[in-house]
């Protein structure tokens, strides 16, 4: 048994603490426990229907724990809403939630953070500020785009995902939330949004990069928690297990 | 640091910034298919190219714009509201019956307040319940008209007095009139022009615009970039009803009257309008000037086919056209957005 040789506390960016989520009747989590430190790659490993996304929702503030406690930065913290979420660093990066493909990017990049010009009672988008530093500040963590006024839905997967990431690093996430960022890429794209990802673990932040597929994601993790039918099966740091060792954890074809 | 394997990008030329604003905007195509059919008209239609008939088309676009105007910003936020044409009704009624009780200040604000009211009672419905908007404005469709007619026992309001308010928002505009022979241009476009202005501007150039946008496009990235969706659908069914109750009032100034059946229909003529004009029926793309083009390319239509007078196409019959120009308008919608 391997397990909890990683330890976390609550001295951690985040730490989840004992989190217990019932929906009715059906118990979807049950006293997990999660955490990523700052600088870390972070592999939150499950099959279908583990609980993966339940337990960053919570953490995302879109369901509230029945039981549980999340600390941020050592306090604990209660995280209402998406929005609270983000005032204190927590971004998320879906692959289907995190763009609206019919706008375009500037203003996917300012979205919920627009600025504004004011006169008097009159308050109004300043698009020209927001096309210049939405342009910027993508060239500044190495994406180059043709013009901040395309269309998202015009561009590639992995165009998508780094848009979302070079936003995150701008506007100062402390926690980057990936959410199978990978899986629907090409071999050259995956590799693109991996040296995203790595810039971002290079700048400090803390990176959780949910999969179901341990192939994603073992060259690239610092650690990996695993869960199963909503419990916790264990977290190993990088080298403890092999990649197979890792895949059984997730299916429950073995216990290790 | 890591080195970046950027994405690189061919630089941005003028063709193509042009090309994209082009077809990716919603109003191009349903503009130049307006300035088509005027065209057409014009050149084949006797009749059709003078001063009566323009205004006439004009001003018969005054009422479902104003509707369309409010659909057009709800359907970019991804709903529907059936309810608009009896909201208009409820607005109709609460102006007019103030008005001939010497209140007309107050039958303004109320034929706003009210419809906004009930406006606002559709999207707590929607966003407390999760029913679609569609079968909520369905049934408050139903329920408002049927409440009017319980509020005024079925009876019809008339009035013969000329107040002074009637043209102010539906007197004749004679500067312009005596400029143009048999021209009859009203105030009512002038209101009409001034909303689509106003909610154009809204729409594209203020944060409450921009996450219409994002909430109709897609509500789950709107409500992970910190959007309060449910606020901004509620605020939309708001906006929507006090321009139903808006319409009313320029209904009741226009005719003097209002029936409990009045406005009754108009629901889907202001769909209609929104998607000929471009807007997306799934929400996220459109343009309030398209709510006007669309609304434009109805009308002028309907003023073609009366005076065609063509034989089996009788003008009350209409509504086939109207039909195959929301299919064809949708299939050339489609086919320019693809190329976007």
């Amino acid at each position: 048994m391997v397990d909890q040789q990683h330890t976390h506390d609550r001295n951690s960016m985040v730490w989840m603490e004992k989190i217990s989520k019932k929906f009715g009747t059906i118990t979807a989590l049950q006293e997990v426990d999660f955490g990523v430190e700052g600088g870390e790659v972070r592999a939150l490993l499950g099959d279908n229907g583990a609980g993966k996304s339940t337990l960053i929702k919570i953490l995302m503030g879109v369901y509230q724990p029945t039981e549980g406690q999340i600390y941020f930065e050592g306090k604990p913290v209660k995280i209402g809403s998406p929005r609270e979420a983000r005032a204190v660093g927590i971004e998320a990066v879906y692959q289907d939630l995190a763009l609206v493909n019919l706008m375009s990017i500037s203003r996917n990049f300012f979205l919920g953070r627009e600025m504004i010009k004011s006169l008097g009672p009159f308050h109004w988008l300043d698009t020209r500020k927001m096309d210049e530093i939405c342009l910027r500040s993508l060239h500044d963590v190495g994406i180059e785009i043709r013009s901040s006024s395309e269309r998202v839905g015009s561009l590639s997967g992995g165009e998508r995902q780094s848009i979302a990431i070079g936003r995150g690093i701008h506007f100062g996430a402390k926690v980057l939330i990936l959410d199978e960022p990978t899986s629907a890429l090409s071999v050259a794209e995956t590799r693109k949004v991996l040296n995203y990802i790595t810039n971002a673990r290079e700048r400090g932040l803390a990176v959780i990069f949910i999969t179901h597929n341990v192939h994603h994601v073992y060259m690239l993790a610092d650690s990996y928690t695993v869960i199963r039918h909503g419990k916790n099966v264990g977290t190993y740091s990088k080298g403890d297990l092999s990649e197979d060792d890792i895949a059984d954890l997730i299916t429950g074809d073995r216990e290790i | 640091m890591v080195k970046m394997e950027g994405l690189l990008r061919a630089p941005d030329t003028w063709q193509n910034k042009l090309r994209r604003t082009f077809s990716e905007s919603t109003i191009a195509g349903p503009a130049a298919v307006l300035l088509i059919i005027f065209a057409l008209l014009s050149i084949f239609v006797p009749n059709f190219f003078t001063f009566r008939s323009i205004t006439g088309i004009l001003n018969a676009v005054t009422l479902t714009g104003t509707l369309t105007v409010g659909v057009t910003m709800l359907m970019i936020g991804g709903e529907f509201d059936l309810s608009v044409g009896s909201l208009m009704a409820v607005g109709g009624y609460a102006y007019g019956t103030l008005c001939m009780a010497g209140q007309p200040a107050l039958g303004l604000v109320l034929g706003l307040v009210i419809p906004a009211l009930l406006g606002s009672l559709n999207g707590l419905l929607l966003v407390w319940t999760g029913i679609p908007s569609f079968i909520v404005t369905l049934g408050t469709k139903y329920f408002y008209r049927g409440m009017l007619w319980v509020v005024t026992a079925g009876t019809m309001l008339q009035t013969i007095d000329r107040l002074p308010i009637y043209n102010l928002f539906n007197g004749r505009l004679d500067v312009l009139n005596n400029l143009f022979k048999a021209a009859n241009f009203r105030t009512a476009l002038l209101w009409l022009l001034l909303l689509v202005i106003v909610f154009q501007f809204l729409l594209v150039r203020t944060r409450f615009g921009n996450h219409v946008f994002a909430v109709g496009g897609n509500p789950g990235a709107a409500l992970g970039q910190g959007v309060n969706v449910k606020q901004i659908r509620v605020l939309n069914f708001v906006i929507t009803g006090a321009l139903a109750g808006f319409a009313g009032i320029l209904l009741f100034s226009q005719y003097y009257t209002v029936r409990v059946a009045s406005g009754d229909g108009l629901e889907l003529s202001a769909i209609a309008a929104a998607v000929v004009g471009g807007t997306m029926i799934t929400g996220g793309a459109g343009n309030i000037w398209g709510a006007l083009v669309g609304a434009l390319i109805i009308s002028t239509l309907r003023t073609g086919v009366v005076l065609m007078n063509i034989p089996f196409i009788p003008a009350d019959n209409f509504d086939a056209i109207v039909g195959v120009t929301i299919v064809l308008a949708a299939i050339l919608n489609t086919y320019l957005r693809s190329r976007a």
